[in-house]
């Protein structure tokens, strides 16, 4: 359990690195829909790990809702870099 | 050695997430940038408020700390950092390209700000007056009524201070100069706010 999230933990790093050094707005935007998917992912797995539904519900649903706000910020961004 | 580890070392690891990404919005200049950073540090705070057991509170953070926060403060933010320039719609129309070349030269300066300009267009100058008085314009950008020889000849007027400060530092330095900047007047300018 130990090893497995520690080695999610690390991968989470990348796209923190990503998105702390590079200025283009959109890969921001990339790195933290990464972000978002790696931790309802770990939430998920913790889950599983510690045989606990009521975390898991919570990742299911930050899951699926994350995607939506994902979205809704992308639009007003690319209204404001086509103007 | 990898048996020794402490039981609940991968709890360490994951809540030292949350002061790093924190650190990481509290750098940043850009405030576009720091929305989405702000999105992350909502992701790694509903991880780290879960993985310690607190389930209801992840999903209140997801849902209202990231979601909508963040979309509200789009809104805000796009619809305040921006500067509002009126110009005559004849003046445009008699010659786009100069007007599209101070816009140019007036978006440039406004970026590293991280400032928007909007251009809104009047029909008559009584109009263009009113609109600056009832504070809807920053700025006015027109033909100057009597050009002088060594001046641009277009003339911007700020109404704000603070926004004739910054953009009298760098304005009189472009190439090839189209406007002379005109320093808001406390006679036909009635409040200093904005």
């Amino acid at each position: 359990m130990n090893l497995l999230l520690i080695a999610m933990t690390l991968i989470l790093l990348i796209p923190l690195y990503e998105a702390w050094q590079d200025d283009d707005i959109w890969q921001k935007m990339l790195a933290f829909a990464s972000v978002a998917s790696k931790t309802s992912i770990m939430i998920l797995c913790i889950s599983v790990l510690r045989d606990d539904w009521m975390i898991g519900v919570v990742g299911v649903i930050i899951l699926s809702v994350g995607n939506a706000g994902f979205m809704l910020l992308a639009h007003l961004i690319k209204r404001i870099t086509l103007q | 050695m990898i048996t020794n580890l402490p039981e609940d070392l991968y709890l360490l690891v994951i809540v030292a997430l949350l002061p790093l990404s924190a650190i990481m919005l509290t750098v940043q200049v850009n405030p576009y940038n720091a929305l989405v950073i702000r999105g992350i540090l909502g992701a790694v705070a509903a991880l780290v408020y879960s993985v310690l057991g607190a389930a209801d509170v992840a999903l209140t953070e997801a849902l209202v700390g990231t979601l909508l926060a963040i979309t509200l403060y789009a809104v805000a933010v796009r619809s305040s950092l921006v500067m509002r320039v009126g110009v005559l719609t004849a003046e445009v129309e008699a010659d786009p390209e100069k007007f599209e070349a101070i816009y140019d030269q007036i978006r440039a300066m406004l970026s590293t700000r991280y400032l928007r300009l909007k251009v809104l267009s009047y029909e008559t100058r009584a109009d263009l007056d009113a609109a600056l008085t009832v504070k809807e314009l920053h700025g006015l950008c027109l033909r100057s009524p009597s050009p002088q020889p060594d001046q641009p000849p277009y003339e911007l007027t700020i109404r704000l201070r603070s926004l004739h400060d910054l953009l009298s530092t760098e304005l009189p330095h472009q190439t090839p100069p189209l406007t002379h900047l005109i320093p808001p007047s406390s006679t036909d300018t009635p409040a200093k706010s904005s």
